[in-house]
């Protein structure tokens, strides 16, 4: 595997090992999931340069424009339940009614 | 003359004097319902019930009235019927007879107890009780009059209440003739089905009769009349007063199994297997109780013992197809045996209480008319020639002698005659001769005429009375008339051996050896070891199984292990170790969504 995808695979799967297993905060979840976009927004800018196909460059400016909706609404979520909850820890988010 | 006419009305005469003071109880409660009044009344119905009996005597008139019907389904009607035949006619007068004696007994023997009228009602309707099931032409008027006399047993056996024997003797009673019903209400339902009518004139068939509803009858005997199987209640009963005894458990009630087989003997008479059946059943139980009688030293255990003997007798005697001579030992024994209770009874009052016969003695000379009674009532027992139970107990050992059966049971009655004449001896010599051994100055006493006139008055009938019913009765079948001289003789020889054995014995208990406990001594005088050995592991067992099948089985394994509950315990199992998963945090579910990833990775690559 070439180094490219070595280090987009580790810097993803990391981040993503980092969203599974947080221990308190939402705060660090939703900072990892930024990290995730991270790195898929480096691996597609990468894509094209390296395929030399230049038509595919619009692909990452999309990513990021919903990237930056998801992040918004995850900051919104996070901000509506430390004002039910008072905390952003996570074992207030349970699914149970009880 | 209307013999007819006359033979009803004086029978319903007879019914409706009986009937009188309980007809008066709720109207006074004064003197006027006194055991004296309640003495002249069975009295007055005694002299009437001769009518009808002599009636017959002299013209042989039989008849059958029906007054209401019961119409309880359209086809099966039941009419409320008599039937006035030789067995019912000739029953009245003696059942009537020795009740009046016993009665009159018991205004002196009952005399110190403060409910004596309550005890004379509750005699007087028992009498009506066992006069209904005489005079029953159908199975519903029997069953009416045999649950009476069952009922009338359990209160009058357990009439000193605080007493927890009599108690315990009471339930014995009733239990063991519940048995028995079960075998009576059998034979009712197979003839209400077969037959479409409890009458029992329409019973007999041409053919066969099946021999289950036969069984039924049989089992209802033997659990009413004490045979073996179901005979405990009968040793046990003796714990009520001796005028319960006398009555009850001597002439009348317990002859009642006896009375229902003679009635369905045209039932009984086709077939071979229930006539086998009644006569080894018979020859066991007379040969059980003789047994057991050799060794008791209660004096009422030894007539109860004996009277069970007879009770055997009277069934081998129904399984040589004879029951005209079992109504005849019927009849004599009541004389005796009634007589044979009341000289006790005096004995038991005149020596304060005490009924163990190792403690009498000597009473020929303290109570001579009653000790002489005593004497009467044991020799006609053992079937003296010519007293009354010579007239019955010959026959039936000559027609046992002279028929087509079993050798096994024909051995055993020999056997039970010979025992029969040990302990009646053993009684007389035990109670009447020799020195002394009761305490010293007991009350002996028996001036008063109400004790000494009912037993010389039972005295005469037990001399007379087997003359007087076989000169006058004619016999349906033709008794045995020639055979060899030892058959002829085989129960006077019995009987003579049984007293040799008797004196032997008695000699022997002179010289103050103490008897060596021996397997004979253990079996006779621990009644068989039948009271052990069923009243225990049968009702265990049987509450054991129940148990085993209603909880164990059915709610325990079924509902619990196997079933419903068994299921949810399986759920459970599973249910617990998933609920660490099911906790509704984010964090689980991104555990394992990581986890779930992970896996696909290393399975594709």
């Amino acid at each position: 595997m070439s180094f490219m995808h070595l280090s987009f695979y580790s810097a993803f799967a990391l981040s993503s090992l980092g969203l599974a297993f947080h221990r308190t905060h939402l705060i660090s979840a939703l900072l990892c999931l930024e990290s995730m976009m991270l790195s898929m927004y480096i691996a597609l800018s990468i894509w094209p340069i390296e395929n030399q196909a230049p038509s595919f460059t619009l692909m990452p400016m999309l990513m990021l424009t919903f990237s930056a909706c998801e992040a918004g609404a995850g900051l919104a979520m996070l901000v509506a339940s430390t004002r039910t909850h008072g905390s952003d820890h996570l074992h207030n988010l349970n699914l149970l009614q009880c | 003359m209307e013999t007819t006419l006359l033979l009803n009305t004086s029978l319903l005469l007879t019914l409706a004097i009986i009937l009188t003071p309980t007809l008066l109880l709720p109207v006074s409660k004064t003197s006027s319902n006194s055991p004296t009044t309640i003495t002249r009344t069975v009295k007055t119905a005694f002299l009437i019930s001769l009518v009808p009996m002599t009636l017959f005597m002299l013209s042989g008139t039989e008849s059958i009235t029906s007054y209401w019907e019961w119409k309880f389904t359209t086809n099966f009607k039941i009419p409320l019927s008599f039937k006035m035949d030789q067995y019912s006619m000739m029953f009245f007068p003696i059942a009537l007879f020795v009740t009046w004696s016993i009665l009159q007994f018991a205004t002196w023997y009952m005399a110190s107890e403060p409910h004596i009228t309550k005890f004379f009602f509750y005699l007087l309707t028992f009498l009506i009780a066992m006069l209904i099931l005489t005079i029953a032409n159908n199975m519903f008027l029997l069953f009416i009059g045999w649950e009476g006399v069952g009922m009338m047993s359990f209160l009058l056996i357990g009439w000193w209440q605080g007493r927890a024997e009599a108690n315990t003797a009471a339930l014995q009673a009733v239990l063991y003739n519940r048995i028995g019903d079960i075998g009576l209400i059998l034979s009712m339902a197979w003839l209400a089905s077969t037959m479409n009518t409890w009458e029992m004139q329409q019973a007999p068939l041409p053919t066969q009769t099946p021999t289950l509803p036969l069984l039924g009858l049989i089992l209802a005997a033997t659990g009413k009349s004490a045979q073996f199987g179901l005979h405990p209640w009968l040793p046990a009963a003796m714990e009520g007063p001796t005028p319960v005894s006398a009555l009850l458990h001597s002439s009348t009630m317990v002859v009642a199994g006896i009375f229902l087989l003679i009635r369905t003997h045209p039932l009984l008479a086709n077939n071979p297997t229930a006539l086998t059946l009644c006569l080894c059943l018979g020859a066991l139980s007379t040969l059980f109780a003789a047994t057991c009688a050799l060794t008791q030293n209660d004096i009422k255990k030894i007539i109860a013992f004996s009277t069970s003997s007879q009770l055997g007798l009277m069934m081998v005697t129904i399984g040589l197809n004879l029951p005209q001579l079992a109504f005849l030992h019927i009849s004599t024994h009541a004389f005796f045996k009634a007589m044979l209770f009341l000289c006790s009874g005096t004995i038991i009052h005149s020596l304060n209480g005490e009924q163990d016969i190792r403690k009498m003695g000597g009473l020929q000379k303290m109570l001579p008319t009653t000790t002489s009674c005593l004497t009467i009532g044991n020799l006609a027992l053992m079937g003296t020639p010519f007293l009354a139970g010579f007239y019955s107990k010959d026959l039936i050992i000559e027609s046992l002698n002279t028929s087509y059966l079993n050798t096994w049971a024909l051995l055993l009655t020999l056997l039970a005659t010979s025992f029969t004449a040990t302990y009646s001896l053993r009684m007389t010599l035990l109670v009447q001769t020799g020195f002394p051994r009761t305490p010293t100055n007991p009350p002996t006493n028996e001036n008063n005429p109400m004790i000494t006139n009912p037993i010389t008055r039972l005295a005469l009938g037990s001399i007379l009375a087997g003359l007087l019913i076989t000169s006058y009765i004619t016999p349906t079948k033709t008794p045995p008339m020639t055979m060899p001289t030892t058959t002829k003789t085989a129960a006077v020889i019995a009987t003579a051996l049984g007293i040799a054995l008797a004196m032997e014995l008695s000699t022997m208990t002179h010289t103050l050896t103490y008897p060596k406990q021996n397997p004979h001594l253990n079996f006779s005088s621990s009644l068989g070891y039948f009271n052990p050995l069923m009243h225990r592991p049968n009702t265990t067992n049987l509450l054991n199984s129940g148990q085993k099948i209603a909880s164990h089985l059915i709610d325990l394994s079924w509902y619990k292990k196997m079933g419903p509950e068994g299921l949810t315990d399986l759920q459970l199992m599973a249910i617990k170790t998933s609920t660490t998963l099911h906790t509704g945090l984010i964090k689980t579910y991104l555990g394992s969504f990581a986890l779930s990833i992970l896996l696909i990775l290393s399975t594709q690559t």
